[in-house]
């Protein structure tokens, strides 16, 4: 039983975990989804949404350094605090000021180019936006608590030890983080089927020149899908941030993203969610099982293996459109 | 208002019947129709007021008593309405086929006399007005859907809603009128006048009078206990007797309500929007619908299959007991219940029969793995045997008596008798007043006691009481020795197996008898694809040794059952070939209704037939075609013959 | 430009043409150094079906997208109801009532038959970002009434059984009936149809032959269409311009342009001096 128990939590764990894959997997493949672009600066929006949302709550003064600099004078902080969820609230509008202001200066020039030159665009905005967020909340390691609980689920852990003498270890900061994982995805779906915004989304996805004719400005679906993208990274970057600061490794959860949209293909909402939930629990149960006798460590490297074994059998991803080349 | 109360006896027509639903059941839907992919309803009191509406405006456009409406459409509300308006007005409905083409419309409207048309569109306006010169009495057309129409011109062309509205108006003056018709209205009057679409010559129109088809559907809602609370869809030819009894009779009496579907197309999707709880159709939409399940079964997963497979074995073996009350054991009835929450309830539900109560299948016969598929599904699915000539019902299946070979015991008030040729005749208070204008066709079909000659050969089953039908009796033929040659009753037997599509057996006149088969190419192709089997042609897969293998496998199996027969085992085959090309109505040798036109096969295919005679291992065949486009050509090949595995006579059942 | 025609005029089935309601004035389009369209001007009265013919590469597809939009000219003006019209965008254009469908279908193939013509009507909803997302009060009633709009033409297309079902699956003929419902979905006052029976046998070219004849009769709807094909155009256009490398070579009713010398040679392939 205590070995059920064990292996019941390392399950949960994964699963937990592959919702926090799935939820960055999931702004990739909105932004794939809707502009054929591949959107390298992702986990950056991450990072970049979690500094600005600390930097709101403590009400530190952005550019404080250059500002120091510039003028002498020393300011950190205004010395006040913000509610975390009017913070969270005006990150939002910051997230949807950042989708603006990249349709205007990027998108909009870059329209009918080849996919490796949105490419590399994104690569270029994730290295400024990295370095911009440095300069206007510094580059410190910064605690993020937006209130969500942390610690062990006493209740758990004390019912199964009493019942069985093992105390089952699941975090609350887990338990929240995929429930608001599912409303947010559950959310999204709800709204790209049942409304005109929605429908307009999928129809861009689809063909941008039927989506013109039938009078959707392509524009403005991009403003609303970088939006939507950004609203997702900031959601990852409380949950990564609140889990394990808010720091330029935070940008890094893009890298864990790449295996998972290999699984589930670059192009489905489902493939992200169901790509990240076996990324999550095949590295957690790999880890476990056969981790003690290779070392351990197999976390690092195991879902880009299993990427690869994809990549050689099954190259469309689990639920992306199949590839069919004709020769 | 309960959900089984009969309306008074009294009540003999269907006016009086409509006005007593409005009343009693003023508020329970009566129909449903889909509109812009939403459905209406219809309550008896609109049913009611918009048949008002409509029989005062035909009234006011000149419809008097004697006269006849046609109503040509598929199965839509406001034809059905047109039934009872027609009869306030004295006048007699008379339901066309709205798929026949403008002459034999023409034939119809002509032989009736119709001086009006209800129509469903500007499809058929066009095809009656292509004709209204040949039909000197007809002088209104009254069409349903306006789209297309707007421009024509419309001296005597009217706008079915329109004319309500003009009846609302005239409801003062003509409203007195026509409540006087209804009072008097009779057991004695014609109800409806429907025209049999018959095998040969032209279409005959059957009389049938209030009395015909109120206590006939009186009797049939008893036997089934139909109520309020059914519901049935209305799909099926509105000409055809079956639907004016099920939607127009049964409806009335028991007040169930009648739902349309949005069109041809759509029917499948509405009958699981629906949900039926009680259901008619045809052996071949049974069959169509297991087909389309079978198909996606083999589409389907792994696992899938393997659940499917499993229960639908245990569902064959107990699912028809369970179904009859029978005490099959409590572990078979648990799997049972299992099987139920897993395969057979969604199956339903997928087919649109979650709700059936009661089904039918009448018509033809149909195959008895088909009946069992659905039997054992929990699906109450009976046969009925009966004829427009007797309002439908003849005999029927009552329940915990249901088998796939018999059609059942005579229905309440139905005498038979079978006689010295072995055919069955009947005799009820549903048969037919007369052939319309015909008394001579009449007399032959109906004698002075009232009996009526329904032209099948059959026997009743000793110990059960069951019919059960052989052929049309004058298929029914004799061999050499004076048995009973009954070919198509073997030709049923075979092409009940998926694979074989067509058969024909020979044998009047000879000392046995011989068969050639068509393979179904869908089934067979299919097989030989999933077993590898390469073929250039329908002729080289229609000889491929392994389809030779099956095909006589199943010719062994036929001639065991035949041979169980004690008046029919001389049916046996003793040789067949398969043919190299599909038989087809374009060249002759069907008619358009896929039925085998005999005596062009045996004239086309006399080398064939006496090469089996002949006791020949091969012979060479070549036969003309006609393609899709018109020109004609020849199919030649060289045809196997095979030799089939013969029951003796006198040991019958001996080798099972 | 004004001619006689451009007052209107009564066809011979007795439908009333009414005015202009989108003229091109000396249209030249140029992609680099190759001119597709050249110097080309014509009208779209109220109420007609007005057909663009000629024979492949002669530029209708070209002027088609510079009618609604995708292209812009070089030289030349477009009127659209009596206003000279600016370098719009497609999607502007679209709100103005002009729909159109393509010549290689454009369905949105991810989704099914409904929302593709629900999709059609964007341009007619008005509830905002904000509803939408919680989909209170206006948005849901937005959505049921234009769901009935939609069915509507479902009825009229006759496709109520592929009402769910993903375009993808559809057949050819049957997505080309969709596309042209998602067209009509936005009620237009101009219809672009390019090569709406292309590809299509002689059974559905008779439908969408019937479909076209009755959107202009139900609806009043003006057609522009494109086809190669001259037969089907003959029947159903009330005029027709020809075009040809580029230049138009005749204009007029169908009966005047088939007997024209230079139509009859263009289709022939006559050679160019």
């Amino acid at each position: 039983m205590v070995d059920f128990l064990i292996f019941l939590e390392v399950v949960l764990n994964g699963l937990m975990a592959g919702v926090m894959y799935a939820l960055v997997a999931l702004g990739f493949v909105l932004i794939f989804k809707a502009s054929g672009i591949f959107n390298y600066a992702q986990g950056v929006m991450a990072l970049f949404a979690a500094a600005t949302l600390v930097g709101l709550i403590n009400g530190q003064v952005p550019f404080a350094h250059m500002i120091s600099a510039i003028t002498g004078v020393k300011v950190h902080h205004f010395g006040w605090h913000i509610n975390a969820f009017l913070a969270i609230a005006l990150t939002g509008l910051v997230m949807f000021a950042l989708a603006v202001v990249i349709e205007r200066y990027i998108l909009k020039h870059l329209v009918n180019q080849e996919p490796i030159i949105l490419f590399m665009a994104t690569i270029g905005l994730a290295f400024f936006m990295e370095g911009f967020s440095d300069l206007m909340w510094g580059s410190e390691l910064k605690a993020l608590d937006v209130g969500i609980p942390k610690g062990i689920v006493e209740p758990l852990d004390e019912a199964t030890f009493n019942a069985f003498g093992y105390g089952m270890y699941i975090d609350w900061l887990d338990v929240y983080a995929t429930a608001i994982a599912i409303i947010l995805v559950v959310s999204l779906t709800l709204f790209s089927q049942y409304t005109k915004t929605g429908r307009a989304l999928r129809a861009v996805a689809d063909d941008h020149q039927a989506a013109l004719s039938v009078g959707i400005s392509l524009r403005r679906i991009w403003v609303i899908v970088w939006t939507i993208a950004g609203i997702v990274a900031l959601v990852a970057g409380i949950m990564w941030g609140s889990k394990s600061g808010v720091q330029f490794s935070l940008s890094l959860i893009a890298l864990k993203a790449l295996p998972v949209l290999i699984l589930g293909g670059f192009t489905s909402i489902p493939g992200a969610i169901v790509g990240g939930l076996i990324i999550g629990v095949g590295e957690k149960l790999f880890e476990y099982s056969i981790g003690p006798m290779i070392g351990g460590a197999t976390e690092n490297w195991f879902a880009y293996v299993l990427a690869l074994a994809f990549l050689i059998f099954r190259p469309q991803g689990l639920f992306g459109d199949k590839i069919i080349e004709r020769v | 208002m309960s959900d089984t109360v009969t309306p008074p006896e009294a009540l003999d027509t269907l006016p009086k019947l409509l006005n007593w639903n409005a009343v009693n059941r003023k508020d329970a839907p009566a129909s449903r129709e889909k509109l812009y992919g939403i459905w209406q309803s219809f309550t008896w009191g609109d049913v009611r007021d918009n048949t008002r509406a409509l029989a005062l405006g035909l009234r006011d456009l000149g419809l008097t008593a004697g006269d006849r409406v046609a109503i040509i459409g598929s199965n839509r509300p406001r034809l059905y309405w047109t039934v009872p308006a027609a009869q306030m007005n004295g006048a007699v409905p008379v339901p066309v086929y709205q798929d026949s083409v403008a002459e034999e419309m023409q034939y119809v409207l002509e032989h009736a006399g119709a001086r009006f048309a209800v129509v469903e569109n500007q499809e058929q306006v066009d095809k009656v007005l292509s004709v209204k010169d040949r039909l000197p009495e007809l002088e209104h057309v009254i069409y349903v859907d306006p789209r297309g129409l707007r421009k024509y011109d419309h001296t005597h062309l009217h706008n079915y809603t329109d004319l309500q509205e003009k009846g609302r108006g005239r409801e003062g003056d003509l409203g007195p009128e026509i409540d006087k018709i209804v009072e008097a209205g009779t057991y004695d009057d014609t109800c409806v006048m429907l025209y049999t679409s018959g095998t040969t010559g032209k279409p005959k129109g059957v009389v049938l009078s209030n009395r015909n088809i109120i206590t006939a559907s009186r009797s049939s809602v008893e036997f089934d206990g139909l109520k309020a609370s059914d519901s049935v869809l209305a799909y099926l030819p509105m000409a055809w007797v079956g639907d004016f009894i099920f939607a127009s009779g049964q409806a009335y009496v028991a007040g169930f309500s009648v739902a349309c579907p949005e069109s041809q197309d759509t029917m499948l999707h509405d009958l699981k929007e629906i949900g039926p709880s009680y259901f008619f159709a045809p052996p071949r939409m049974f069959e169509n619908l297991l087909t389309n399940v079978m198909i996606r079964m083999e589409d389907a997963g792994r696992f899938k299959r393997w659940l499917f497979e499993t229960f639908m074995d245990h569902a064959k073996e107990v699912g028809g007991d369970i179904l009859d009350g029978k005490n099959v054991g409590f572990g078979a009835k648990l799997k049972y219940a299992l099987g139920n929450l897993f395969v057979y309830g969604p199956l339903k539900n997928s087919l649109g029969m979650s709700n059936v109560r009661i089904g039918y299948t009448a018509g033809e016969a149909i195959g008895p793995e088909i009946f069992q598929f659905y039997r054992s599904l929990g699906i109450n699915l009976k046969q009925l045997y009966g004829q427009t000539e007797a309002s439908v019902f003849v005999t029927a299946q009552p329940d915990g008596q249901v088998r796939a070979d018999t059609v059942g015991v005579p229905c309440p008030g139905v005498e038979l008798k079978i006689d010295d040729d072995g055919k069955v005749w009947y005799r009820s208070p549903g048969v037919f007043v007369e052939y319309y204008k015909q008394p001579d066709k009449t007399a032959e079909t109906k004698d002075a006691e009232g009996w009526v000659d329904t032209g099948d050969a059959g026997f009743i089953e000793d110990g059960t009481g069951h019919l059960r039908i052989i052929d049309r009796a004058k298929d029914v033929g004799k061999m050499a020795d004076g048995s009973m040659f009954a070919p198509k009753y073997v030709e049923n037997k075979l092409k009940f197996f998926p694979n074989i599509l067509e058969a024909v057996v020979i044998g009047s006149g000879r000392d046995n008898c011989v068969a050639m088969l068509n393979i179904d190419l869908g089934s067979v192709g299919n097989w030989a694809e999933r077993n590898n089997i390469a073929y250039a042609s329908y002729t080289e897969l229609a000889q491929h040794p392994d389809v030779y293998k099956q095909m006589k496998s199943h010719v062994d199996e036929v001639n065991r059952s035949v041979a169980a027969d004690d008046m029919l085992s001389g049916c046996q085959i003793h040789r067949f070939v398969v043919l190299h090309k599909q038989l087809d109505a374009d060249d002759g040798e069907l008619t358009r209704t896929q039925k085998v036109r005999r005596t062009i096969i045996n004239d086309r295919y006399a080398p064939i037939i006496d090469a089996m005679y002949g006791g020949a291992a091969e012979v060479f065949a070549e036969t003309p075609v006609t393609y899709e486009d018109g020109r004609e050509g020849k199919i030649s090949a060289t045809l196997k013959i095979e030799d089939a595995a013969v029951m003796d006579r006198g040991m019958k059942m001996a080798a099972e | 430009m004004l001619d006689a025609t451009q007052q209107g005029y009564t066809t011979p089935d007795g439908r009333k043409i009414g005015g202009p309601v989108m003229e091109m004035k000396n249209i030249t389009l140029r992609f680099g150094g190759v001119t597709a369209l050249q110097d080309i001007s014509f009208d779209i009265l109220e109420g007609e079906i007005r057909a663009i013919i000629g024979p492949n590469g002669a530029g209708k597809s070209s002027m088609l997208n510079v009618m609604n939009g995708f292209y812009h000219p070089q030289e030349g003006e477009v009127w659209f109801r009596g206003a000279k019209r600016g370098p719009m965008k497609p999607h502007a254009i679209a709100h103005q009532g002009i729909a159109r469908t393509f010549q290689n279908i454009a369905l949105f193939k991810g989704m099914s038959t409904l929302d593709n013509i629900m999709s059609g009507r964007l341009t007619k909803m008005k509830a905002g970002m904000l509803s939408q997302a919680f989909w209170f009060g206006k948005a849901e009633k937005e959505e049921v009434e234009h769901r009935e709009a939609v069915e509507k033409i479902i009825d009229f297309l006759e496709i109520q059984a592929i009402r769910k079902t993903p375009v993808s699956r559809l057949p050819y003929g049957l997505q080309k009936r969709v596309e042209l419902g998602r067209a009509l979905a936005a009620e237009p006052s101009l219809l672009l149809l390019d090569e709406p029976m292309a590809g299509m046998n002689v059974e559905e070219k008779e439908d969408m032959c019937r479909f076209i004849l009755d959107v202009n009769d139900e609806f009043g709807t003006t057609i522009a269409l494109i086809e190669h094909d001259m037969g089907v155009v003959m029947d159903i256009a009330d005029r027709v311009v020809v075009l040809d490398y580029g230049k138009k070579i005749g204009d007029g009713l169908p009966a005047d342009v088939r007997a024209d010398q230079a139509v009859i040679d263009a289709y022939l392939g006559v050679s160019h001096d």
